[in-house]
């Protein structure tokens, strides 16, 4: 069993990851660059160490620095939580080559998966349908621009490297390509350290619906179900949820099945995602890419499903069988996830930093939050805006929506402007309602998701305002910082 | 029975307010010219919305048609014009980076470049002005 885990990450995730140690008898160890010396994850873990400047390229994704950490102290595995390494090759393989468990599959395999051209290979091969695309070996701007006419407009440009929409840019006509392909890289490059792009053909009426798969080092591989994420914002997923509202039975026998044959063929290990899109027009799905890694929507999954991912991802690491067979796992009601976002929906969701001056989480049964922020902490500009994850489940999707809208409703977090009034106008519209929506749900409805032109502030809501200084928050005790005077406990 | 709210401070932060009989939860926080407001799923904020053009006093002796300011805290990827170009409404002028995401700030009217004012590398500040057009 592994005894002490280096977590290779920051905000919610360390946080969650810490969580699944504690009850395991892991000890855990934090990572954190300058900017998040008194970021909350910091304090979730058993211990903590600096490893660089503000700036990721410097930290969060300097192999060496993890590594070292590791080394330094003392841990004998790394779990990479999502983005930053999380699906870096060499990042699994450094620590491989140091001994180190990687908490997640072989760096081959990560490699693989990581390659579009070999991981589309391996899926047609093991029978399962792809979206006609390349990663074009001339990676130049002539060379991409070959690529987007062989595939057809409208087409995706892309990181090779990763997900979570960062560098990619859609191109619907032959004169946005060259902006496109710059940008595109630039992210590519920042997000990832790696600028490869890849080129595909955008399917314009489709789902994004993902099957969860967990496999053990005994040969056993498992789905758990399947979650939607249709609800996207440049490609960035905003409201997840199992199971899928799109899904007939039958397709989802269909869908998980495929999966199974993928993570099969490709001798996968741990917890991965089979990401397919789903043609709305005649149900046919797509592979588009495997994520080797823990997703931020995890948690719907560990709703519906009564299992701890990140436990089972650490059981497995440990050599641990998954205890259950085939069909054992079962899916049982249904849960949304909405994340919370530091962006201000009214301006063209602008990420927002700041301190965070006030924060209340709601409770209540079938509620959960997965939290990387805390009263006074900072929001920084340097990393990814998401400051938490709403997770509402019930008997019902209707109940479960019922259920999110409430905990929103009363999830205050002032300081830097969030995403949670435009999830609410999400969670109400007539669409999702019905669970009618697509890729292109929040792009159709700009308007009929917009803010209300400048929404007054309630007489009552002003006389709170206007009220005593006292009110509380973290700037009534700014006085006395408690973090400034611990700075030097832990050395 | 509609009147003046009553307001109870239950928590830090937090007032219970009675209108007219219904009571309603609101959370406050921030100094007072820089409140922020939370009542039912709503934001509130009282600062930076009602007065955006507060900064401009620390401005140029002369005047200027417009500034292109950084909407937040982020680094300067790219400038992409120089003093003297004549840009159009919505051309790109300069390529900030922050929380891993590009944004393009981009000319609100035409007009000629008069000044530029940050470059690649910088990290810049909310407000700071990056370029000025004439």
């Amino acid at each position: 069993m592994i005894k002490r885990l280096l977590i290779a990450n920051r905000g919610e995730i360390a946080i969650r990851i810490a969580r699944a140690c504690g009850e395991l008898g892991i000890e855990s160890v934090a990572v954190y660059s300058e900017a998040d010396e008194r970021a909350p994850h910091v304090a979730a873990a058993d211990r903590a160490i600096a490893i660089g400047p503000a700036a990721p390229r410097d930290s969060y994704l300097s192999i060496p620095q993890l590594v070292r950490a590791a080394q330094t102290t003392e841990a004998d595995a790394v779990h990479p939580g999502y983005g930053f390494l999380s699906e870096n090759a060499a990042f699994a393989d450094a620590c491989e080559r140091a001994g180190l468990i990687f908490v997640g599959p072989p760096s081959h395999v990560i490699a693989s998966m990581g390659s579009k051209i070999e991981a589309r290979r391996l899926m047609q091969s093991a029978g399962v349908a792809v979206v006609p695309g390349e990663t074009p070996d001339d990676q130049s701007d002539d060379g991409i621009r070959r690529a987007v006419d062989r595939v057809g407009l409208p087409a995706l440009i892309k990181a090779s490297a990763g997900g979570g929409g960062k560098g990619m840019r859609r191109v619907v006509a032959a004169s946005d390509i060259a902006d496109a392909v710059q940008s595109a890289r630039r992210e590519a490059l920042s997000a990832f350290g790696d600028g490869t792009l890849y080129v595909e053909r955008l399917i314009e009426r489709s789902r994004h619906v993902e099957v969860q798969i967990l496999a053990d080092h005994q040969g056993h591989v498992v789905h758990l179900f399947e979650r939607d994420c249709s609800v996207q914002r440049r490609h960035q997923k905003v409201i997840e949820e199992s199971p899928s509202p799109g899904l007939t039975p039958e397709l989802v026998r269909r869908i998980t099945d495929a999966a199974v044959r993928a993570a099969d063929a490709v001798g996968y290990r741990n917890a991965g995602t089979i990401e397919f899109l789903l043609d709305v027009k005649d149900a046919s799905f797509y592979f588009l890419e495997m994520n080797t890694r823990l997703q931020v929507e995890h948690p719907v999954t560990e709703a519906v499903t009564g299992l701890d991912l990140v436990r089972a991802q650490l059981m497995v690491a440990s050599g641990e069988p998954l205890g259950w067979d085939t069909h054992q796992p079962t899916q049982r009601g249904c849960a949304i996830e909405a994340r919370v976002y530091a962006e201000d929906p009214a301006r063209g969701f602008l990420p927002q930093a700041g301190r965070v001056l006030l924060y209340r989480e709601p409770r209540a049964p079938g509620v959960r939050i997965d939290s990387g922020i805390a009263e006074g902490a900072e929001v920084s500009v340097h990393y990814d805006p998401l400051l938490a994850k709403v997770i509402a489940s019930a008997e019902s999707r209707e109940l479960a929506r019922l259920r999110l809208i409430a905990a929103l409703r009363h999830f205050p977090i002032l300081g830097v402007r969030t995403n949670i009034p435009f999830l609410l106008r999400i969670l109400d519209h007539p669409r999702f309602r019905a669970g009618d929506v697509d890729t292109a749900f929040l792009d159709d409805e700009v308007s009929s998701l917009a803010e209300p032109a400048h929404l007054e502030a309630p007489a009552f809501v002003i006389a709170a305002m206007a009220a005593a200084p006292e009110a509380g928050g973290v700037d009534a005790r700014l006085g006395w910082d408690p973090w400034q005077q611990s700075r030097d406990w832990r050395n | 029975m509609p009147g003046e709210p009553v307001l109870t401070r239950i928590a830090p932060g937090t007032f219970s307010v009675d209108v007219g009989g219904r009571r309603e939860i609101v959370y406050v926080a921030g100094p007072p010219n820089d409140r922020w407001a939370f009542w039912n799923g709503h934001i509130f904020h009282s600062a930076g919305d009602a007065e955006p053009t507060a900064r401009r006093e620390v401005g140029p002796r002369t005047p200027i048609a417009h500034a292109l300011s950084a909407p937040m805290p982020a680094t300067v990827i790219r400038v992409l014009v120089a003093p003297g170009a004549r840009v159009k409404k919505g051309d790109a002028v300069v390529l900030l980076e922050a929380m891993k995401m590009e944004l393009a700030v981009r000319s609100l009217s035409d007009g000629t470049i008069t000044a530029v004012r940050c470059h690649a590398g910088e990290l810049v500040q909310a407000d700071q002005v990056l370029v000025e057009l004439g």
